[in-house]
C-alpha cells in the first residue's frame, strides 16, 4: 500500500513539475529578451564606436534572436514553394540583408526610449508573444514580438526565435506579404529580387 | 519516504508559482510540432492568413497614391524642412498641442458613443486642465503633471466598434489611405471640429474649403516637421508603395478599433 502511495506521489510530482517547467519558458524568455535589450542599449550609448561598427554590433547581438530566414519564406507565402533552390537562396540573402538594414536604421533613431514588457501571451505551446511598450518622453509605442520554438534548436540561434514584429498593430510580415503578393501578380520573382537588391 | 516527500513539496511550490503566470494548455498542442520544411510553413500560413483587403478601386488608388507621394516629396517635405529650420521645436510642439486640444469634442463624443466613460471623463479633465493651466492648450500639463493621457477616437472607430466593416479601400486626395467607412466618417467628425469646411450656425475656426485646406495643411506641416523621417523610413521598406501603405493602414485601423 505504502509503495503504491509513494508511486502515485512521485507521478503526481513529476506531472506538476513538468507543468512548472513550461510556465518558466515565459519568464525565462522575458528575462533573456530584456538582457538583449540592455546589451543593445550599451552598444547604442557607446560613442567610441563608428556608426557602421555600432550597427554591425547591434545586428550581431540581435541576430540569434531572429529567424530572418523563416520570415523571408513566410513573406512569399505560396510562391515560396514554387521557387527553384538557387532562387530560394538568393531571395533569403536579399531579404535578410534588407531586414538588417531596416532594423539598424530604425535603431539609429533610438534616443532615450525604454522598453517595458507589459504582457506575455502563450497562445500555443510553441508560440510566445511579448507585448512591449517603447516608452519615450512624448509617447508610448506598442510593439509585439512574436516568438516560436523550433523543434530542433538551431546551432547559432536562441531557443525561442522571433518570426514577426507588430508595431502599433501592424505586422511587418503581413505588410511584406501583401506587397510581395501584389508585386508578383504583374511581375516575376527576379524583378522582385532586383528591387530588393537595389534597396539594400 | 522522506525523499519522495521532498520532491513532492518542491514540485508543488514550483508548480503553483508557475500557475499564476501560465495559460491553460491544450494537450493537442503538444503534438503540433512538425518541422519538416513545408509543414512548418503551412502551420504559419494559417496563422498569418490576413483577410484579403477589398479593393475594387485598386487602379484609381494606385494613381492617387503616386499623386499624394508626389505632393509630399515636392511640396510638403520641402515646406516642412524649411518650417523646421525656422521655427523652434518647443513652439512646434505647442502648436501641435493647440490643435490636439481643440479636437477634444470629437474624441469626447466618440468615446461616449463607444461607452468608454472613463476615457471620456479623462478627456474632459485634459481639456479643462490644458485649456486653463495649459494656456489655451499650448502646453500639456494634464499629461506631465496629472498623468492623464489622450484617448484618440473618431467616428470611423465608433462605427467599427459596432461592427461596421471597412468597405472598399479608398485613397483620398491629400488625406491619403482611407476606406469607405472612414471616409464617410469625416463628415460627422467635421461637425464636432472647430476646423471644418462649412459655414456652421456655431463658431468655428474655418468656414470655407480654402480656409480649411490652409489650416489643415499648416497643421500637417507642423506635425510632420516634428518627425520628418517617419514617412521616409516607412517608404524604405516598401517594394510596392500602394499595397504596402494600404495594408499598413487597414491593419492599423483594425488595431485601433480593437482597443
Amino acid at each position: 500500500m505504502n509503495k503504491i502511495f509513494k508511486k502515485a506521489l512521485l507521478l503526481f510530482s513529476i506531472l506538476v513539475f513538468a507543468q512548472s517547467l513550461v510556465a518558466d519558458d515565459k519568464v525565462e524568455l522575458k528575462e533573456h529578451f530584456l538582457k538583449k535589450i540592455d546589451e543593445v542599449v550599451l552598444i547604442v550609448k557607446d560613442n567610441s564606436l563608428s556608426k557602421n561598427d555600432r550597427n554591425g554590433n547591434i545586428i550581431k547581438s540581435l541576430s540569434p534572436m531572429f529567424d530572418f530566414e523563416l520570415m523571408a519564406k513566410l513573406s512569399l507565402g505560396n510562391t515560396w514553394k514554387q521557387l527553384a533552390s538557387n532562387d530560394r537562396e538568393k531571395f533569403i540573402d536579399l531579404y535578410v540583408e534588407r531586414m538588417k538594414q531596416s532594423y539598424s536604421s530604425k535603431i539609429d533613431a533610438y534616443k532615450d526610449e525604454k522598453v517595458e514588457v507589459k504582457e506575455i501571451q502563450q497562445p500555443k505551446n510553441n508560440r510566445i508573444a511579448l507585448l512591449t511598450d517603447l516608452v519615450s518622453k512624448e509617447e508610448k509605442l506598442e510593439i509585439v514580438y512574436k516568438f516560436y520554438k523550433p523543434k530542433k534548436k538551431k546551432s547559432d540561434k536562441d531557443i525561442w526565435l522571433i518570426y514577426d514584429v507588430e508595431i502599433l498593430g501592424v505586422s511587418i510580415l503581413k505588410a511584406d506579404k501583401a506587397q510581395f503578393k501584389e508585386f508578383l501578380q504583374t511581375k516575376n520573382i527576379s524583378e522582385l529580387m532586383d528591387v530588393l537588391a537595389k534597396r539594400s | 519516504m522522506k525523499f519522495t516527500h521532498l520532491i513532492f513539496l518542491i514540485s508543488i511550490v514550483l508548480g503553483f508559482s508557475g500557475c499564476s503566470l501560465k495559460n491553460v494548455q491544450e494537450p493537442s498542442d503538444i503534438f503540433q510540432y512538425q518541422e519538416k520544411g513545408d509543414e512548418l510553413l503551412d502551420e504559419f500560413e494559417n496563422e498569418l492568413k490576413a483577410e484579403e483587403i477589398y479593393d475594387p478601386f485598386g487602379g484609381y488608388n494606385r494613381v492617387m497614391t503616386s499623386f499624394n507621394d508626389g505632393v509630399y516629396e515636392y511640396f510638403l517635405k520641402p515646406v516642412s524642412k524649411g518650417y523646421k529650420a525656422v521655427v523652434h521645436e518647443e513652439i512646434r510642439i505647442s502648436v501641435g498641442n493647440f490643435f490636439n486640444n481643440i479636437y477634444f469634442p470629437q474624441r469626447f463624443v466618440n468615446n461616449l458613443l463607444q461607452g468608454k466613460f472613463k476615457n471620456a471623463s479623462e478627456e474632459t479633465g485634459r481639456f479643462v486642465i490644458n485649456t486653463t493651466i495649459g494656456i489655451l492648450g499650448l502646453f500639456d500639463p494634464a499629461k506631465s503633471y496629472f498623468k492623464l493621457v489622450e484617448h484618440k477616437e473618431d467616428f470611423g472607430q465608433t462605427l467599427g466598434f459596432y461592427g461596421v466593416g471597412s468597405g472598399p479601400h479608398i485613397v483620398l486626395p491629400l488625406f491619403g489611405p482611407s476606406n469607405l467607412r472612414d471616409a464617410l466618417s469625416l463628415y460627422p467628425d467635421s461637425l464636432l471640429s472647430p476646423v471644418d469646411y462649412d459655414d456652421r450656425s456655431y463658431w468655428t475656426l474655418t468656414d470655407t474649403w480654402l480656409e480649411y485646406t490652409a489650416v489643415r495643411t499648416y497643421e500637417y506641416v507642423n506635425t510632420n516637421s516634428l518627425d520628418i523621417e517617419r514617412y521616409e523610413e516607412m517608404k524604405k521598406d516598401a517594394v510596392d508603395l500602394y499595397p504596402f501603405l494600404r495594408d499598413i493602414y487597414e491593419q492599423y485601423r483594425d488595431n485601433q478599433i480593437k482597443e
